[in-house]
């Protein structure tokens, strides 16, 4: 069972169009709410009337600062970490970014919630506005929080070793500085949300990959007990991260069924996913090395900037995760790192896949480029003397396990063949004898690693139930969230795994938190680490309880008892009876409950991956398509093949994105939002998309995870960006320090090459 | 206004705004709520559904144009109340659906491709779906689950 | 979207009339993938829409080898790109219908509401003007033709006034052995809005060449043109021509791309243009 791709429990529903999302719900009596948004980047609210609003037809609420509590909340408050940051209002007398929510409007309709928004009347005092980092640091720039100096936090610092002593070792020092755009997560479903109250309690339907944060930051903000807090959550349109933060509107959403004792519910547009949701932190990676001859890496010093955005959201987590990273990959004793965090008024930076180390991978990767030619090495047999290995010091502080990193490299460079392929590009460029046309191929590579779980910034807890049904049936609780990845199935395949029984005898009770056992959320690739293992823990308490029942009845020891498929057999012969016959109740025997709950907290598995990928240029536009990518993954044990390797494809169509076409972009004079839609943001649709030949090795798998097993879901992401840019450079000879690489810079580039 | 049309086989009537979509008509209205709203504009494909025989963008059309039309959604898609059609057993067995919002648009775009090409070559497929976005997959398993399913249909 | 009077009038003479009393707070509405996408955006308001599809008269596609193609306000993007005599005769006007948008789109989308519509980046408009298309304008007054290459005064806006309708789109019949060729510069293979387009029409007797997205409204490229009229065509003449038409191109910069950008696509694409359609011609 484990390896092979079972049917996913939730596939009917979702090819029938039968799975409910939470937009798809209808309530009786169901109000809709709409949200009226900043028109300027950073103001005082002088004055905001929504008389005319209120007094329109179909109207049942509107809310402004002045109707809600004045309250800070986390967005997200992962309980005992230092993630994320408390500064954010429902609603404030200030807005810090175009497009900040000032208002809403509960009405019968959404036309006339729509209709409605035009009547409320703002006035704005105008506030100076930095849009980039550099702006809001520049001396006398006032601050847009509370610090003086812009700053979301502290700077993260992190120190090894000696690195002045290792750049006075070193032979060759590469330096350079490293710059990344705005992505965002685009997942098809809008963030949405329907509340109800009963009573003095709150009932929460909504997309969120952190019910039990919902409830929580609810509670505290509205004065609730959590037991009167029900957050529930069915299937959910993808979150990749971003879904873990509060968006100022489910506090919205739940004053505004408060205040009209209806339903209310509260669906974002795609333009306000943009406005009012998260993207990746764009930033700038300045970075130093210094290498042997034989290309050892002695030294290494980042400094590490991220722009936050208006609000903090995952700044802490984001910062110190991203910088962190640096200490590792390529092996290094020898480290300094800074990493800051600077507010600006733009959209919110927060939590996305690869959090922060998307950002420090590309530069630290193809910086190790730079370094092989100027060593003239190949660039795979640089990456592979350095690549960590067993026991090297993880960016948590823990040993690796195995040589997965190697394992990738040597297995990719075979795959594609790699030392054949390389310097196409400046092979069809020096041809003399004919013409060699506009196109250029290259071949890069790219390396990367991730863990699962957000240890150490958060010591995270995930906490399953198994219940044995008296037909020998079992149900799984977990309060992990079913983001889409399939994740809930390998749960159940674990849990099949480890007591014994069929897939099919296993369900998976999630998505209500009055009834699974509290959790984090499904982020940071640790549902099948954590989450997993759990259930493993909890699925071998219940399987040790039902040997003992069957011992019994078999006039045997337990230990000498083994279940599979569902039937307790005696080892090494026929003789036994199937689990069901065990604990069916017996007449005139009470039935014992068998359930059991385990806890895990887990330290942290490292997974790896080495990316590569072919590329085409057309020297002529400046177009960059991606031909093939050949992504090699070391994950430790395969739960679910086929949901393994839709992690991966779906990762790289994101990474290819944020490489090549996919940028919010913000107007530098007025802070407006100028791309917050399909048509002008640009992610990599079929026809853009090239076949990927996707390989997994499990060759390092980790005792900490349910049989060995890691996480997947953010490696793809960080792999993908770092071998694009050194398949350009292949094809082309010009280096690109940033992403995405527009073809206008690709030409900008060609041109500086062909004169210098 | 009223309107009738015939929905997934049946003859329905409906009380409907004119300034309401399709897809919200049949989100709210008709009680089928399996065609999503990705972005409402015409830019996702999530709001496909076929009409007259043709696939478009239920988002850019008003609720009152399906009068005296034929309307199919994702939940008309299968054959029959027991047997799903093709399309739907491969996206499922071959991993063409991970969070699923895209799927609804997604079969029923590749259900109206089949139906007017029934052995599509990869890059048809490609342009077929061109107008569906995908968020989760990267289209390599969508696309292998549609050429099974034309296979599988072919037989 | 916000509220709206709706009509579906049966004759022309009631649309017109509608669209008339209304003055400019009454939409057409044929497709419906543009007006319904800027109604739900605020870029148009509406008291009131008028959906022409019961209409009758205004849907046919037709070609006569004499008189040449007749395009009916309701004809789609989708029947142009499937027309079989439309890929063989006009096929630039069957590569842009394919490249608009999606299936989806294309299923609804109408040329005459592309036209009407007036993008500066709109994709049929370049092959159409390169074919010499003439529009059939229908109001209060009776009808009048206009040359399409007339027809624009600025982005989004045309010389219709409030009451009058576009009904058909004319083509003449194409001279043996023209080439026709659109190329479209966006920076993914579909679901793109032009960032440059190019359409160019060549043949023994003529050539034409039109720019889209590089002015508020598409242009002709008259010098260039000027520089192939009568001449031989070859690689160096066509370069010249490219680098002519770069001179009257007169892109903005936008978040789609700079002006120096679309202006050197403009070089590039119109040399590529000029390339295939001269090997269409032999």
């Amino acid at each position: 069972m484990i390896g092979e791709s079972v049917r996913r429990p939730d596939m009917p529903g979702k090819v029938t169009g039968r799975a409910q999302y939470a937009g798809d719900l209808s309530l009786p009596g169901m109000l809709h709410a709409k949200t009226k948004r900043s028109t300027v980047a950073h103001a005082r609210i002088k004055r905001i009337d929504a008389t005319k609003a209120l007094a329109y037809p179909g109207v049942k609420a509107v809310l402004t600062h002045h109707d809600v509590p004045r309250v800070l909340h986390y967005g997200s408050p992962h309980p005992r970490s230092a993630s994320v940051t408390k500064d954010q209002y429902i609603l404030d007398s200030r807005v810090r970014y175009w497009g900040e929510s000032v208002a809403v409007v509960a009405a019968t309709s959404e036309e006339i919630a729509e209709e409605a928004l035009d009547l409320i009347e703002v006035e704005y005092e105008e506030l100076p506005a930095a849009f980039t980092v550099e702006q809001a640091l520049a001396p006398g720039f006032p601050p847009i929080h509370e610090r003086a100096d812009n700053l979301v936090v502290d700077p993260v610092v992190v120190r090894r070793g000696d690195v002045d002593q290792g750049f006075a070792e070193a032979d060759l020092v590469v330096e350079g500085t490293y710059a990344m755009g705005r992505p965002t997560p685009a997942y098809m479903e809008p963030n949405v949300c329907v509340c109800r109250w009963d009573d003095d309690r709150l009932t929460v339907w909504i997309s969120t990959q952190t019910p039990f944060m919902v409830r929580g930051s609810l509670a505290e903000v509205l004065g609730l007990p959590h037991h009167k807090v029900r957050v529930l959550v069915d299937h959910m349109g993808g979150g990749f991260g971003a879904k873990q933060d509060l968006f100022q509107s489910e506090f919205l959403c739940a004053l505004l069924a408060q205040r009209t004792r209806r339903p209310v519910r509260m669906e974002f547009t795609r333009k306000e996913t943009f406005l009012g949701g998260r993207s990746r932190h764009p930033g700038t990676v300045w970075l130093r090395q210094g290498f042997k001859k034989d290309g050892t890496i002695t030294a290494r010093e980042a400094r590490v900037t991220f722009n936050s955005g208006a609000y903090g959201s995952h700044a802490p987590g984001v910062t110190a995760v991203g910088t962190a990273a640096l200490t590792s990959l390529y092996r290094c004793d020898n480290v300094h790192l800074e990493g800051r965090c600077v507010y600006t008024n733009t959209p919110i930076a927060g939590a996305f896949r690869g959090y922060g180390v998307v950002q420090t991978y590309y530069a630290l990767d193809i910086q190790m480029e730079e370094a092989a030619e100027r060593l003239g090495m190949d660039p795979a047999e640089l990456k592979l003397r350095n690549a960590v290995r067993e026991g090297d010091l993880s960016p948590s502080g823990h040993p690796i396990i195995g040589h997965g990193l190697e394992d990738c490299i040597r297995r990719g460079v075979e795959e594609v063949n790699w030392k054949q392929i390389r310097g196409q590009g400046r092979k069809t460029e020096n041809q003399e004898d004919s013409d060699p046309g506009p196109i250029r191929r290259g071949w890069g590579m790219g390396c990367e690693m991730h863990g699962s779980s957000a240890y150490p910034g958060i010591k995270e807890q995930g906490n399953a139930t198994v219940r044995m049904n008296e037909d020998g049936t079992v149900q799984l609780f977990t309060g992990t969230t079913g983001l889409g990845t399939g994740a809930h199935t390998a749960l159940a395949q674990v849990v099949a795994e480890e007591l014994g029984v069929r897939f099919e005898d296993v369900s998976v009770v999630h998505g209500d938190t009055d009834v699974v056992p509290w959790d984090i959320g499904a982020f940071a690739s640790h549902t099948t680490y954590m989450g997993g293992r759990a259930a493993q823990m909890a699925a071998a308490e219940v399987k040790e309880e039902v040997l003992a029942i069957a011992a019994e009845a078999l006039e045997a020891s337990p230990a000498d008892l083994e279940i599979r498929q569902g039937r307790v057999r005696i080892k090494g012969s026929d003789r036994g009876i199937s689990v069901r016959e065990a604990v069916s109740p017996k007449k005139g025997l009470p039935t014992k409950q068998l359930i059991a709950s385990a806890s895990y907290t887990p330290t942290k598995s490292y997974s790896f991956a080495a990316h590569f990928v072919e590329v085409q240029v057309d020297t002529e536009t400046g177009q960059v398509d991606v031909l093939q990518v050949v992504p090699v993954h070391e994950i430790g044990r395969v739960i679910h093949p086929v949901a393994a390797e839709g992690q991966i494809e779906g990762g790289i169509q994101q990474g290819i994105g944020h490489t090549l076409t996919e940028d919010y972009i913000v107007d530098p004079v007025t802070g407006r939002s100028l791309n917050a839609g399909f048509v002008d943001y640009k992610m990599p649709l079929s026809m853009d998309m090239p076949p990927i030949r996707t390989i997994i090795l499990e060759t390092a798998p980790d005792p900490g995870g349910p049989f060995g097993a890691k996480g997947v879901g953010e490696d793809p992401i960080i792999a993908i960006g770092p071998a694009i840019a050194n398949a350009v450079y292949d094809a082309t000879g010009v280096r690109f320090r940033h992403y995405p690489i527009t073809p206008e810079q690709v030409l900008e580039g060609l041109r500086q090459k062909r004169k210098g | 206004m009223k309107i009738s049309l015939t929905l997934n086989g049946e003859a329905r009537e409906l009380e409907v705004e004119p300034c309401r979509s399709l897809l919200d008509v049949l989100r709210n209205e008709a009680g089928l709520p399996g065609t999503k709203k990705g972005c409402d504009v015409g830019d996702c494909g999530a709001c496909t559904v076929i009409l007259d025989g043709k696939p478009v963008n239920s988002c850019l059309v008003l609720g009152v144009e399906a009068e005296g039309r034929e309307v199919t959604t994702i939940e008309g898609i299968q054959p029959a109340p027991d047997r799903l059609h093709p399309l739907q057993e491969k996206f499922m067995q071959l991993g063409g659906a991970q969070c699923g919002f895209c799927t609804p648009g997604m079969i029923v775009m590749a259900k109206a491709l089949l139906d007017e090409n029934p052995s599509p070559t990869e890059e048809e497929i490609r342009f077929g779906i061109a107008g569906n976005i995908c968020r989760c997959t990267g289209y390599t398993k969508i696309v292998e689950a549609i050429q099974a399913a034309a296979e599988e249909m072919g037989k | 979207m916000r509220r709206f009077e709706y009509f579906e009038p049966a004759t022309l003479g009631e649309a017109i009339g509608l669209l008339a009393r209304y003055q400019g707070r009454a939409q057409a509405l044929a497709g419906g993938t543009d007006l319904l996408v800027e109604l739900k955006e605020q870029l148009r308001s509406a008291d009131c829409v008028v959906n022409l599809k019961k209409i009758p008269g205004i849907g046919a596609l037709a070609f006569d080898a004499r008189e040449g193609l007749r395009i009916g306000a309701l004809v789609t993007a989708r029947e142009i790109e499937l027309s079989e005599v439309i890929l063989r005769l006009y096929p630039s006007l069957a590569q842009a219908a394919r490249e608009l948008g999606s299936i989806q789109v294309r299923n609804r989308a109408t040329i005459v509401g592309n036209v009407c519509r007036a993008s500066p980046s709109a994709d049929t408009l370049p092959p159409l003007i390169a074919d010499a298309a003439q529009v059939t304008v229908n109001g209060k007054n009776g009808e009048r033709h206009v040359p399409l290459e007339d027809f624009f005064t600025g982005p989004g806006r045309t010389v219709l006034s409030p009451g009058e309708l576009v009904t058909e789109l004319r083509l003449p019949a194409p001279a043996p052995r023209t080439g026709k060729v659109y190329i479209k510069h966006g920076r993914r293979k579909a679901m793109e809005l032009a960032t440059v387009g190019v359409a160019v029409s060549l043949s023994a007797a003529d050539v034409r060449i039109v720019l889209g997205a590089v002015a508020p409204t598409p242009i002709r490229a008259r010098r260039a043109e000027e520089l192939l009229r009568g001449r031989k065509i070859d690689a160096s003449s066509i370069e010249r021509a490219a680098q002519a038409a770069v001179e009257e191109s007169r892109p903005i910069s936008n978040v789609r791309a700079s002006a120096e950008y679309r202006r050197e696509m403009v070089g590039v694409l119109t040399r590529r243009a000029l390339t295939k359609a001269l090997e269409a011609t032999r």
